[in-house]
């Protein structure tokens, strides 16, 4: 059991430690995002009109250039004939989605490809877009929404996207800490009698195994359900891929089904037809939704077979007033406006699923549970930081005498995923109010100043690491913690002196909650930082003291400098 | 604002529920006391009927502010907040808690 949680617990705890961290941040995406791109700086919006303001912008919208060029010789069939030109291609889809904390909305369409390989796949040339809801002016794309696009997407991908080897990498993780919960609870076997226990004053040691204890046991159902939650949202990809490989044929084949049961067109008649009033639509799935007991704003949106005369749109209901993703969606003929079908009643097991993957994506609209969701997520980050440094505590005096650098080497990356990631967030912060709005490819700049920062943390670290090889502390963590709160005050006085919002704006005389939010979090950040630095520095002092005492006697023995 | 008052409420039920429920192992009790260990005679049975039922009350309350599965999730994250807050306060200045029992 000790073995199972000590190796896997290491290995895999610095993966562990991203997904924590991140997905802490994530609880706030919108609200980094809104941090990040100062003109989407307003209150969130509901879903705009669809005739008046969708429709006009989409329209305007042509195929990714990109995305052409990637995919539309992978997905046409030359021998069919020539390849369709980008700007020629037919709109077949039009979608929008937004949630009660945005501002903007995030909005696309899907361009058919003629003469397809397989025209019974869902070949699709996308145009993806963030617009203004106010107005339908589209914004421009190279702002990076570093919240819900960059941090978000690394609390689960590790955005290592070669073959989906981020996913697979999260996904063991994420198992193998259910494996870690359950051996750590065997292995700690006073799990109530200690349920309080935390003694900062005595050793390193002893006093990391305390805090390693009480987040791991205290937090034990946050960290259970959302490892295993993470891997239920993931079900699909990690255990039934056979879904779109071996049982593809089936597959299709119950789409066919399922189209023919709900009476939803599941081809294009390949005749044109008419669009009614989608606003209408959706003030009849209001009206729908209100009768069940469920009144709600409409969360998603999309057309189907857009200017066909199969086409139809599909409404589903936001998830702002409950934990259950439930979208209740109706679905309507788009030449007439009538109801084709309504989603049916759940099963029990949709329930369950449904309850599960809205407690992990919180859709919700409960600011208090938000945050009490952040404390889960870094008490988690606690738990497997203490759990390096207990590791590390307990062998480097062993590791000194043996002339091993394994402590080294742990210790070196303990700091940089600990310290190291934080300078990494907040140093992207600080490089995104730096950079000009209007450099051309300014989010690769912030990609690459994230990965470099990150980088740079360890190769500062293992530098600085040479006293753990002697049984004593890596000076990188104390340094890092200076490092993380000169990155977060600069962010918060750069985004003061590049937007004008500084937190008496943000707070009482111009109040923008995501703004300020995130500003303060920066702050308590600095402090935290700070503060640990500060008691690092005495401990330095302590030991340090302690050693040069030690070195005077005659019989010196470096584990006992480790254990002073 | 009532959300806010209920959730108030629950959060700090839940505290006290926890410092109770700490309070009634010797080792807290002798740290909160600053009395030897040996020495330690929490009325353990009372300390833990409050706690529970401080706890209870706490969920109770979390069920009047929200829905039922939001309150659940909000109630076990107060249970986590607030076992952690008792520990850290255990921790760092145990005299704050016999304010809940002087």
């Amino acid at each position: 059991m000790t073995w199972v949680h000590t190796w896997f617990g290491l290995v895999l705890g610095f993966v562990l430690m991203v997904c924590f961290f991140f997905g802490s941040l994530s609880v706030f995406d919108r609200e980094i995002d809104r941090w990040a791109i100062p003109e989407t700086r307003f209150d969130a919006q509901p879903m705009p009109s669809f005739d008046k303001v969708l429709l006009p912008a989409l329209q305007q919208l042509e195929p990714d250039e990109v995305d052409y060029a990637t995919n539309m010789p992978r997905l046409h069939d030359p021998a069919k004939g020539e390849m369709t030109p980008r700007t020629e291609l037919p709109v077949d889809e039009y979608w929008a989605y937004v949630t009660h904390r945005d501002p903007v909305l995030a909005a696309g369409v899907g361009y058919g490809v003629p003469l397809a390989k397989n025209p019974e796949d869902h070949n699709h040339i996308h145009k993806n877009v963030t617009l203004d809801p106010r107005t339908g002016a589209v914004l421009p794309d190279d702002k990076l929404k570093i919240g819900s696009h960059w941090f978000y997407p690394m609390h689960y991908s590790l955005q290592l996207k070669w073959k989906n080897l981020g996913i697979w990498i999260v996904g063991l993780a994420a198992l193998m800490m259910l494996a870690a919960l359950v051996t750590g609870v065997i292995m700690h076997r006073k799990v109530f009698r200690e349920f309080f226990t935390f003694r900062p004053w005595k050793r390193t040691q002893r006093a990391s195994l305390d805090l390693h204890n009480l987040t791991g046991v205290v937090a034990l159902p946050f960290h259970f359900f959302f490892a295993f939650t993470g891997l239920v949202i993931f079900a699909s990809f990690y255990f039934l891929p056979v879904t779109s490989t071996l049982l593809d044929p089936l597959h299709k084949q119950h789409e066919i089904h399922e189209a023919a049961a709900t009476g939803l067109p599941h081809d294009a008649a390949g005749v044109p037809g008419p669009m009614s009033s989608v606003d209408a639509m959706v003030e009849e799935a209001k009206r729908r939704w209100a009768a069940r007991d469920m009144a709600g704003e409409v969360g998603f949106l999309v057309m189907h077979h857009v200017g066909d005369a199969n086409s139809y749109v599909s409404i589903y209901r936001a998830g702002s007033d409950r934990v259950a993703l439930v979208g209740e969606g109706i679905h309507f003929k788009t030449s007439t406006g009538e109801v084709l079908s309504e989603d049916p009643p759940r099963t029990p097991v949709s329930e369950v699923n449904e309850f599960l993957t809205g407690l992990h994506l919180q859709h919700f609209e409960h600011w208090f549970l938000r945050w009490l969701y952040v404390l889960g997520g870094l008490l988690g980050a606690v738990c497997i930081a203490t759990g390096f440094i207990f590791f590390v505590e307990k062998r480097k005096s062993q590791h000194a005498k043996s002339g091993s650098n394994g402590s080294r080497v742990v210790d070196s990356l303990a700091v940089t995923t600990v310290t190291g990631m934080v300078m990494a967030a907040v140093g992207m912060l600080v490089v995104n109010r730096i950079l000009p709005a209007d450099l051309l490819g300014k989010a690769d700049w912030e990609k690459a100043a994230f990965w470099t920062v990150w980088g740079l943390s360890f190769v500062h670290a293992y530098v600085r690491s040479a006293p753990v090889a002697l049984g004593l502390f890596n000076p990188a963590w104390r340094e890092q913690c200076w490092g993380v709160v000169v990155l977060s005050i600069s962010a918060v006085l750069l985004n003061w002196a590049t937007t004008g919002d500084h937190l008496i704006k943000t707070i009482f005389t111009d109040t923008y909650w995501p703004v300020a939010g995130v500003d303060l979090s920066l702050m308590a950040c600095a402090m935290v930082s700070g503060w640990a630095a500060l008691k690092l520095v005495r401990r330095e002092r302590g030991v340090g003291a302690q050693s040069r005492k030690i070195e005077k006697q005659p019989k010196t023995d470096t584990s006992e400098v480790a254990h002073a | 604002m009532p959300e806010a008052i209920y959730l108030t409420a629950a959060a700090l039920l839940s505290l006290v529920g926890m410092s109770w429920l700490a309070l009634s192992m010797d080792v807290h009790w002798a740290q909160v006391k600053q009395i030897p260990l040996a020495d330690s005679r929490p009325p353990r049975a009372t300390l833990k009927a409050l706690g529970y039922a401080a706890l209870f009350v706490s969920l109770l309350v979390c069920l009047v502010a929200d829905r039922p599965s939001i309150a659940a999730l909000v109630w076990i994250m107060l249970l986590v907040g607030s076992a952690v807050a008792v520990a850290f306060a255990l921790a760092n200045r145990p005299g704050l808690l016999k304010v809940i029992w002087p």
